[in-house]
């Protein structure tokens, strides 16, 4: 299954691992994730404005990438970008008077239609790959893990664009399962975890990361995972400044959902654990998880 | 005139001539047509505008009374000054600097860098511009850099190619310095990060150009020039050296003993002029397009009026080799709109062949310039083997699409995009159909005098860049331009900030040497309604002219 | 020889009016043209440049290679009954009837200093310069202000997200006439973010070939100062020889 991508620009820059873990693991189940040519960021934040019609400009203007290319679906991993295209795909196709203005506007392109749906890798897995066809390609079970999952905002809400029942989700838990981890619930898991903040207000971040982290701790998870770069700032990089503010807090390597399938695969070079402030190497050292696959 | 109708952009009379240009390609394909002998090169530089006679006299004035040199260049080295040295107040000192730079094109824009790299700090350089900064013939520069870098080439085969060119004229100590530093330029470029042209391995395209016996041309597509100089212009801008625009220099100020001390700037815009003393003052002013010597258009820059020369020479620089100019053979001869521009060399070093009306080559592609403008010349007003235009320009066909079977589909676009650009304006694809050319007014081969340090004989003075004289002899190569802006703007900046470490006095100013020049010129009868420098050409309408009067 | 001499008067004469002034005679062909709102007739095949000189300006600010690559003559205009704002170099634009126009010979625009040496070329280099970057809403009114039909907006979204190399590439035929900057909503002066990528790729991202380094170090060495000498010293017929007989590659 081949399906146009749209990375965005933290998987280009600081969230490299997100974008090399998520396009090796989808074609280790046989998706193909294309990167759509000219895209453009997506404006988030700005784009999510609901009253300035010009920053909805942006993300119409990457669904426009893929109607050009004759395809009507586009796939996305970090969860402000997915949110921001979702809603800008969703308003394009209810407003026919914002939809038509927008176009008028942008009179070098070819008119938007209204019909490239929007989706997050996370379904792509649960409704056309199957947890069990993930199962079946694991080779290193995630044994004696006990991974968290973290959905943040941006995957759950507003109601027409979350994937997953936003009170009681599963699909990262479904995930994780098949992966062979050991799955810990939490409360937190989709509570904000300060946003933006992280640049005006950090101790902001640093209380709601505490909250969250300590939380996870508390019920018996050791590692982290989730689906944006955003969240995966505040809660991994901002670890620092918490251990600053709480002394007794003890850190928690938080990773992309994507490279925990990457090594469940044994896609050695796709797993990117270096890209993170709290390493996750000795953890996983320590569980076994890192020594070479027997062929 | 009836009405015209077009076909392609070209005026539907031209088609029969394109039909066989298209038909004759392939078997042209292998038939080039032979090099000339020197005999045959003899017999066809008659009729270049460079030779055939009634186009140049003798100077009547000044340090080189006597030479021969344009009419045009004579009526402006014979002229009376601008300003009246009565009208200015010498007292007060607007800018009072180590180093003045006038003019800012490649040479002048790395003088000012080398000077700063040699202890100058910023605030002791003044670089000054009569249009903007950058706005010079350098940024127009198509062809390339030579530089012998590879280990099949040597400096001694550039050397021998550039004097073989310069038809043995040219000052040997000079021409050395440029060869030997040009590898050193094209590295400097490539630290201040200036983009060549690389194959897939990382090492540099270098191409052929006419004279040249071994590849050595570096280019970044056909916008070589403009990548040299905004990327020396952008360090220049980052250093934040102190920079004039539209003040060009009026006069040179001297001292008693006639050492150059600073110059006359004056605001185009307001009128008002400035004082600037230096005790260094180097002159990159470029060259003498706009003169249009022998009435050809040109393919330089609106500001190129040999202005640079005048003041020097006022001075009593010693001017050489100014009883040659350069005409570019393939000049832009169709649509009117681009007639002179530069059609670079590179086109017939990437395979295009010069045609006339019946599609035929009727000379070898890559002659010195000289030679190659002559046969076009021949071609068109002695064989009238020509196209003539709707303005009644004639010309002759340089067969761009042949570029495409011999470098590869794609290659004009990839490596011309300027130019493909430039007839795509006007309707031409030049990648399908051939384009008309014709000589245009190039380059100025002489100028005021230098050593391989970039002095002149008058203390204070030095130049760099098209302004200077005996790098090229009387015929530069190709490639060699850029090459002699950058070398000699290094050096002169280099040189001149020594002079001033050693520990120069700032001098006196004064303007004796230009009362002393007009004192030669009443000698010589010379009328003072002809004034220099000219600073800009006039292309106002002649009708409207004709109706204009001074009110305010 | 008074052969070449007519020849060099029939050439002069064919070149007249692209020497010295245009005037009137035989021109069959004229338009109206608008310069910042007065009407003049001029002849119909003329650039903007050449028309606003026709018309009896002589350019102070406005020209300078005449040839569409420095961007001095950067032009805006209107056409009749067509509300769309245009953009063009007037050396390279014909004239249209009903053309309303004017130039724009300068763009206020703060360029960043900075010493490449001293830079690290990651993907957080333009935006630490020009951070506005950053505020660029994909509108895409850039691409469309740009006489050399760049695509400005991907070359900003190229610099936003860091990509050093693209945003050199696409950027390459800048002639940093200042339209863009002038016309972006987001007051993003684009060029100066192109030159930046530019300089930073030709140095870090373009590895350094051989060839200089190793004839600069033969030279400072003087491995050609015999030959050098020699030929210095040499005589016009013995330098003719050698030059004919040179191999050429």
């Amino acid at each position: 299954m081949k399906l146009p991508f749209y990375p965005g620009c933290s998987l280009k820059a600081q969230a490299k691992n997100f974008e090399t873990s998520g396009i090796a693991a989808a074609h280790a189940l046989g998706v193909e994730l294309v990167e759509i040519e000219r895209w453009n960021c997506c404006g988030t934040v700005y784009s999510l404005t609901g009253d300035d019609l010009m920053r909805q400009v942006a993300p119409v203007r990457n669904l426009i990438r893929v109607q050009e290319f004759g395809e009507n679906r586009m796939a996305v991993l970090c969860a402000m970008c997915y949110n921001t295209e979702k809603r800008a795909s969703l308003r394009a196709q209810r407003n026919k008077e914002d939809l038509e203005k927008m176009n008028a506007f942008m009179d070098k392109e070819e008119d938007y239609r209204g019909e490239v749906d929007v989706v997050h890798l996370l379904e792509i897995l649960r409704d056309e790959v199957g947890f069990d066809r993930i199962k079946d390609r694991v080779e290193r079970p995630l044994r004696g893990l006990r991974v968290s999952p973290y959905y943040g905002c941006m995957l759950l809400r507003p109601r027409e664009a979350g994937i997953d029942d936003a009170d009681r989700p599963r699909v990262m838990e479904d995930l994780l399962g098949a992966l062979g981890a050991e799955v810990i619930d939490h409360p937190y898991k989709s509570h904000c975890c300060g946003s933006y903040h992280t640049v005006d207000d950090p101790h902001l971040v640093a209380r709601r990361a505490h909250a969250i982290l300590s939380s996870i701790t508390a019920h018996g998870g050791e590692i982290v995972a989730l689906s944006c770069p955003l969240c995966k700032h505040n809660l991994d990089d901002r670890q620092e400044l918490v251990a600053q503010l709480y002394p007794d807090f003890s850190k928690v390597p938080v990773v992309y959902f994507t490279q925990l399938m990457a090594l469940a695969f044994g896609l050695e070079d796709a797993m990117g654990f270096d890209q993170h402030y709290v390493d996750p190497h000795p953890l996983l050292e320590e569980k076994g998880l890192l020594r070479k696959i027997k062929v | 005139m009836t009405e015209l109708k077009f076909i392609r952009g070209y005026p539907e009379y031209m088609l029969e001539s394109i039909e066989l240009v298209h038909r004759t390609r392939d078997r042209r394909r292998k038939e080039i047509p032979a090099s000339m002998t020197m005999q045959e090169r003899e017999d066809v530089l008659h009729i270049h505008p460079d030779y055939a006679p009634g186009g140049k006299r003798k100077i009547k004035a000044g340090p080189n009374r006597g030479d021969i040199t344009p009419n045009e260049l004579a009526d402006l080295l014979e002229a009376w000054p601008r300003i009246d040295p009565g009208d200015i107040d010498l007292g007060n000192i607007d800018h009072d600097v180590d180093i003045l730079i006038i003019g800012g094109g490649l040479a002048g824009t790395a003088a000012a860098l080398l000077a700063n790299d040699n202890g100058v700090p910023k605030e002791g350089i003044l670089l000054t511009n009569k249009l903007r900064h950058g706005d010079s013939n350098s940024i127009m520069a198509q062809g390339g850099t030579q530089a012998a870098d590879r280990p099949e080439d040597s400096p001694i085969l550039h050397y021998l190619d550039a004097l073989g060119g310069g038809h043995f004229t040219n000052k040997p100590d000079v021409l050395k310095a440029m060869v030997e530093d040009a590898p050193s330029v094209i590295r400097w470029l490539g630290e201040l990060g200036a983009m060549f042209d690389r194959d897939e391995q990382g090492n540099f395209i270098e191409l052929w150009g006419g004279g040249t016996s071994r590849k050595r041309m570096h280019s970044a597509k056909d916008y070589t020039g403009m990548e040299e100089l905004r990327v020396l212009r952008d360090e220049f801008r980052s250093r934040e050296i102190p920079v004039l625009e539209f003040y060009p220099a009026v006069e040179l100020l001297t001292d008693r003993a006639g050492r150059v001390t600073g110059a006359i700037l004056w605001n185009t815009e307001t009128g008002q002029y400035k004082v600037v003393r230096a005790k260094a003052t180097i002159l990159a002013t470029g060259g003498f397009g706009r003169l249009h010597i022998r009435g050809f258009p040109t393919t330089n820059h609106y500001g190129a009026t040999a202005d640079g020369i005048v003041l020097a020479y006022r001075a009593g620089a010693k001017l050489r080799d100014l009883d040659t100019v350069q005409y570019h053979p393939t000049g832009a001869a169709y649509p009117q709109q681009i007639i002179g521009l530069l059609i670079t060399e590179k086109l017939r070093g990437m395979g295009a062949q010069v045609l006339n009306k019946r599609g035929e080559a009727f000379v070898y592609p890559l002659e010195p310039r000289d030679i190659e403008a002559s046969a076009i010349i021949r071609e068109c007003y002695e064989h009238e083997n020509c196209i003539v235009t709707p303005t009644r320009m004639r010309a002759v066909w340089l067969d761009s699409p042949l570029i495409e079977e011999v470098s590869g589909k794609g290659s004009v676009e990839r490596e011309l995009p300027a130019m493909v650009r430039m007839y795509k304006r006007f309707g031409i694809d030049m990648r399908k159909d051939p384009i008309l050319v014709f000589p245009t007014l190039h380059y100025q081969n002489g100028g005021v005098e230098t050593d391989p340090k970039g002095h002149t004989n008058i203390e204070g003075l030095f130049v760099a860049g098209e302004i200077s004289g005996g790098v090229h002899g009387k015929n530069r190569l190709i490639g060699n331009s850029t090459l002699d802006c950058m070398v000699f703007g290094r050096r002169a900046g280099t040189y001149a900030a020594q002079y001033v470490k050693e520990g120069v006095e700032p001098g006196e100013l004064t303007l004796k040497h230009v009362e002393g020049y007009v004192e030669l010129l009443k000698e010589a009868g010379i009328p003072p309604e002809r004034k220099a420098p000219m600073l800009l050409p006039d292309y106002r309408g002649k009708t409207v002219l004709a109706r204009m009067i001074d009110v305010l | 020889m008074s052969d070449e001499k007519s020849i060099m008067e029939r050439i002069r004469e064919a070149n007249k009016a692209y020497t010295t002034g245009l005037d009137d005679e035989g021109i069959e062909h004229w338009v109206t043209i608008y310069l910042m709102g007065k009407a003049y007739k001029v002849p119909a095949d003329l650039t903007i440049m050449q028309a606003i000189e026709y018309a009896g300006y002589q350019f102070i600010r406005g020209s300078g290679c005449r040839a569409g690559f420095c961007g001095a003559c950067a032009t805006v205009y209107r056409k009749k009954g067509d509300y769309k704002l245009h953009a063009a170099l007037a050396c390279q634009t014909r004239v249209e009837d009903g053309m309303y126009l004017v130039q724009i010979p300068f763009t206020p625009a703060e360029k960043a200093s900075y010493n490449i040496n001293k830079e690290v070329p990651d993907e957080q280099v333009l935006l630490k310069y020009y951070p506005e970057i950053a505020r660029c809403v994909s509108c895409n009114t850039c691409t469309k202000a740009c006489p050399q039909e760049l695509q400005v907006m991907d070359y900003v979204q190229a610099a936003l997200r860091g990509d050093l190399q693209k945003t050199a590439e696409l950027s390459f035929d800048c002639i940093q006439c200042g339209l863009c900057a002038l016309r972006c909503p987001a007051e993003i002066c684009q060029y100066h973010v192109g030159q930046l990528a530019r300089r930073m790729y030709g140095k870090y991202g373009l590895s350094e070939p051989p060839s200089p380094a190793q004839r600069i170090q033969e030279i400072e060495q003087g491995r050609y100062e015999d030959q050098f000498n020699r030929l210095m010293k040499m005589g016009r017929d013995e330098l003719e020889k050698l030059y004919n007989e040179r191999e050429k590659e």
